[in-house]
C-alpha cells in the first residue's frame, strides 16, 4: 500500500472534525509565532547592540600595532603605511559596500585639569569627519557642538568629567601628558620623551551612558594629539565601522592579507571586545534555553492532540489491522496526519509570525514605556528594537518545528501500532 | 478428500483475569465444508465471539488446531496471520464497519489496496460488486451519509472484493430493521450462491438462524448441537 494512500487517510482525518483541527492548529502555530518574534526580536536587539557596543569601542574591526591588544601600550603604534594601505583597501571596488566609515585613532592617557579640579583621561586624537562616520560619541553630544575638520585646540568631553572638572562649553582646561618614546619615533620634545601639555577649550559635551566613556574618554583633533604626543603622521589603531557585523571575520582576513608581513593585529570586534563578545554568548545562551521551552511546548502540543486522536480511535485501529493493514503501515498512516497537521500549524504561525515580525522589523518595538519619566537623555542602546529575521533563521526554525514534530509522533504512531487484537474490537 | 474451509480440533480458550480463569471455548471440534453457508448461535457468553476471532486468527487458542484454508493458524506468526487475513479472509463487523473519512468505493477498495492491486483493477472490481449488491451510485458518499443497511452492504463489498476464501460475520444484522437485514442477507446469500464464498455468521437474528444452511448451537463453550437445516443433525 503506497505512503500516499496513508497519508491521503491521515489527512482526511484530520478534517473529521475541521474546527477542532484549525484550533490545534492554531494553537500550534503559535508556538512557531512566538519562536519567530522571539528570534526576530533577538537578532534585531543584537544586531543594534552589536552595532551600538563596536560604535563606543573599536569599530567591527580594528587595526593596531602588534601586541597592543594584549598590552594597551601607548608606545606602540602603527606603521605610517598601514593608515592609508587600509583606507586604500576599503576604497577598492570589492569593498567600497561594505564599509559604513575607517577612522584612525592616536591613544593615550593624560591628566586633564580644570580650575576646580584635574582627572585621569583617556585622549583619543580623531579626524572628526572620519569619527562621526564610525563613533556614536559626536551624535551623542548634549552641549555645545562635536570637533570640527580643521579645528584647533578644541576636545569634547563627557557629561561626567565636565562634571568633576566643574567645565562647560568654552571653559578652558590643561590636559597634561607623557610624550611617546617608541625605537623608530623621534619625539619632538626637547627633553626626549617628558611631559606635554597643551591648553583646550571645551566645545562640546556628551553622554554615552556609559560611566566609563563619560567620565574618562575625550577627543581632540588628530594633528593636535600627535603634536601633543610628539609623533607626527602616527596613530594608535584604526577603527572600521562595516554595513553587517556578519562580514567582520572576511574584512578582518582580506585586511590580513592585504598586510601580511607587516607587524600589526587585525582583529574582528568579538576579538578586540571579548567581554562585550561573552555577554552576546551568554545573551544567546539564554534565549536558546527560552527557545527551547517554547519549542518544547509545541512538541507538547502535539504530542497530546495525536495521542489523544489515537486513544479515540482504537476500534478504527484495531479494524484496519483486522482487515489487514500491518502495524507498520499503521505507525505510517499516524506519522502522516501528525506532519499534515504539523504542516497546517506551520503555515499559520508561518504568517502570523511573519506578520507581527513585519510590524516589529518597520515599527519596531518601543520600549520607552519602560523607562517612563525617567528616561534617560542618552542611553546605552536604542530602546526601541527593531526585529531582524533572516532567511535562514526562518527555515531553521520551521525545520526545527518539523523536525521536532516528526521524531514526537513516533510515540502516538508506535502506540497504534501496537493495537492488539481482538481487544480493539470489542464487537467482535 | 474433502477440503475443509475451517477445520478446529479440540480448541480450547481460557481468558484470564489476574488469578480469574474464564474458559471460553472448552473443547470445539467442526469442520466447515468450502461454500457453506453457517451460523453459530447462542446466548451471550456463550463464546460465538471467541471462536469466530479464533477462527479469523485475531486471537489465539490456548490448545487443539485450528486449520483455516488448510493453514494451521497456531503456527504462524502474528505477520502470516494479518497475510491470511487480507488474502484468505473477509470480515463484516456488528457496526462501526467502515472508516468514516473514505468514500463508499474507497472504503470497498481498501483490501485491495492493502494487497497492491492496481487502480483500474480495484475500479472495475468495485463498480462490479456494487451493482451486483444494489450499491451502483453511491460509490463516492461517505458513511455518514449512507444508511445502515447500506453500510454493511459495503462492509460485505469490501469483504468480497479480494474473493477470499471465507467471509467471517458478527451479528451482521444486529443493528438494522428486519427489512434491511433480510436485503442483506439475499445479497450475502446471493454472493455464496454465485461465487461459492463460505459465509459463517455469529448471530442472535432468528432471520440468519432460519436462512443458515447449517446452525450451530453453543453453549457454555461446547457444541450444543449442530443442525443441517435441511433436518440432518450433524455430530459435534
Amino acid at each position: 500500500m503506497g505512503v500516499l494512500v496513508l497519508v491521503k487517510i491521515g489527512w482526511r482525518n484530520l478534517w473529521r472534525n475541521p474546527r477542532g483541527t484549525l484550533l490545534t492548529a492554531l494553537a500550534l502555530g503559535l508556538g512557531l509565532t512566538l519562536l519567530l518574534i522571539s528570534l526576530g526580536l533577538l537578532d534585531g536587539s543584537h544586531e543594534q547592540m552589536v552595532d551600538n557596543g563596536v560604535r563606543f569601542g573599536t569599530g567591527h574591526v580594528v587595526v593596531q600595532a602588534q601586541g597592543y591588544q594584549e598590552t594597551g601600550s601607548q608606545e606602540l603604534l602603527l606603521p605610517v603605511r598601514v593608515v592609508s594601505t587600509t583606507e586604500a583597501f576599503f576604497y577598492t571596488e570589492a569593498m567600497k559596500h561594505v564599509s559604513r566609515g575607517v577612522s584612525p585613532r592616536l591613544l593615550a592617557s593624560g591628566l586633564l585639569s580644570s580650575a576646580a579640579n584635574a582627572d585621569g583621561v583617556r585622549i583619543m586624537g580623531v579626524i572628526p569627519g572620519d569619527e562621526r562616520a564610525v563613533s556614536l560619541i559626536p551624535q551623542r553630544i548634549v552641549e555645545g557642538n562635536y570637533l570640527a575638520d580643521g579645528q584647533r585646540s578644541g576636545v569634547v568631553i563627557g557629561t561626567a568629567l565636565a562634571r568633576k572638572l566643574a567645565v562647560k562649553i568654552g571653559a578652558k582646561v590643561v590636559l597634561v601628558t607623557q610624550a611617546v618614546q617608541t625605537p623608530d619615533t623621534e619625539t619632538t620634545d626637547a627633553d626626549g620623551g617628558g611631559m606635554q601639555s597643551t591648553l583646550l577649550r571645551v566645545s562640546g559635551i556628551f553622554r554615552t551612558g556609559i560611566q566609563a566613556i563619560d567620565a574618562h574618554v575625550i577627543q581632540m583633533p588628530l594633528p593636535e594629539a600627535q603634536a601633543l604626543l610628539g609623533v607626527p603622521d602616527r596613530v594608535t589603531q584604526i577603527a572600521v565601522l562595516l554595513d553587517h557585523e556578519g562580514e567582520s571575520l572576511m574584512v578582518a582576513q582580506g585586511l590580513r592579507k592585504q598586510l601580511t608581513g607587516v607587524p600589526v593585529e587585525i582583529l574582528p570586534w568579538r576579538e578586540a571586545m571579548p567581554t562585550l563578545a561573552q555577554l552576546f554568548l551568554l545573551d544567546d545562551a539564554f534565549n536558546y534555553v527560552m527557545n527551547g521551552v517554547v519549542l518544547a511546548m509545541v512538541g507538547l502540543g502535539i504530542l497530546n492532540t495525536i495521542l489523544m486522536r489515537v486513544i479515540q480511535r482504537r476500534y478504527e485501529f484495531g479494524l484496519c489491522l483486522a482487515l489487514g493493514l500491518r502495524p507498520v503501515q499503521l505507525a505510517v498512516m499516524i506519522i502522516g496526519e501528525a506532519l499534515a497537521l504539523t504542516a497546517i500549524s506551520l503555515t499559520l504561525g508561518l504568517a502570523l509570525g511573519l506578520g507581527v515580525e513585519h510590524y516589529f522589523a518597520t515599527s519596531g518595538l518601543d520600549m520607552r514605556w519602560f523607562f517612563k519619566s525617567s528616561l534617560p537623555t542618552a542611553l546605552v542602546f536604542d530602546p526601541i528594537i527593531y526585529a531582524r529575521l533572516s532567511l535562514t533563521r526562518i527555515a531553521s526554525s520551521v525545520g526545527i518545528v518539523f523536525l521536532t514534530a516528526t521524531v514526537i509522533s513516533f510515540y502516538p504512531a508506535l502506540k497504534a501500532a501496537r493495537t492488539e487484537l481482538p481487544g480493539a474490537l470489542k464487537v467482535f | 478428500m474433502t477440503e475443509w474451509a475451517v477445520e478446529l480440533k479440540d480448541v480450547r480458550k481460557i481468558y484470564r483475569t489476574g488469578p480469574i480463569e474464564v474458559p471460553a471455548l472448552r473443547g470445539i471440534s467442526l469442520r466447515v465444508a468450502a461454500g457453506e453457508f453457517l451460523a453459530i448461535a447462542g446466548p451471550s457468553g456463550c463464546g460465538k465471539t471467541t471462536l469466530l476471532n479464533i477462527i479469523g486468527g485475531l486471537d489465539r487458542a490456548d490448545a487443539g488446531e485450528v486449520l483455516v484454508d488448510g493453514k494451521n493458524l497456531q503456527l504462524l506468526s502474528s505477520g502470516e496471520l494479518a497475510r491470511l487475513r487480507l488474502r484468505r479472509l473477509g470480515f463484516v463487523f456488528q457496526a462501526y464497519n467502515l472508516l468514516p473519512v473514505l468514500t463508499a468505493r474507497e472504503n470497498a477498495e481498501f483490501t485491495l489496496l492493502l494487497q497492491g492491486v492496481p487502480v483500474k483493477q480495484r475500479k472495475d472490481k468495485v463498480q462490479k460488486l456494487f451493482s451486483e449488491i444494489g450499491l451502483a451510485g453511491l460509490e463516492n458518499r461517505r458513511p455518514g451519509e449512507l444508511s445502515g443497511g447500506q453500510q454493511q452492504r459495503v462492509a460485505v463489498a469490501r469483504a468480497m472484493v479480494t474473493e477470499p476464501a471465507i467471509i467471517l460475520a458478527d451479528e451482521p444484522t444486529a443493528n438494522l430493521d428486519s427489512v434491511t437485514a433480510t436485503a442483506l442477507l439475499e445479497v450475502m446469500e446471493q454472493l455464496n450462491r454465485v461465487h461459492g464464498t463460505t459465509f459463517v455468521y455469529a448471530t442472535h437474528d432468528p432471520q440468519v438462524m432460519e436462512r443458515a444452511r447449517r446452525l450451530i448451537r453453543l453453549r457454555d463453550g461446547q457444541i450444543a448441537s449442530d443442525v443441517a437445516q435441511a433436518g440432518h443433525a450433524l455430530e459435534p
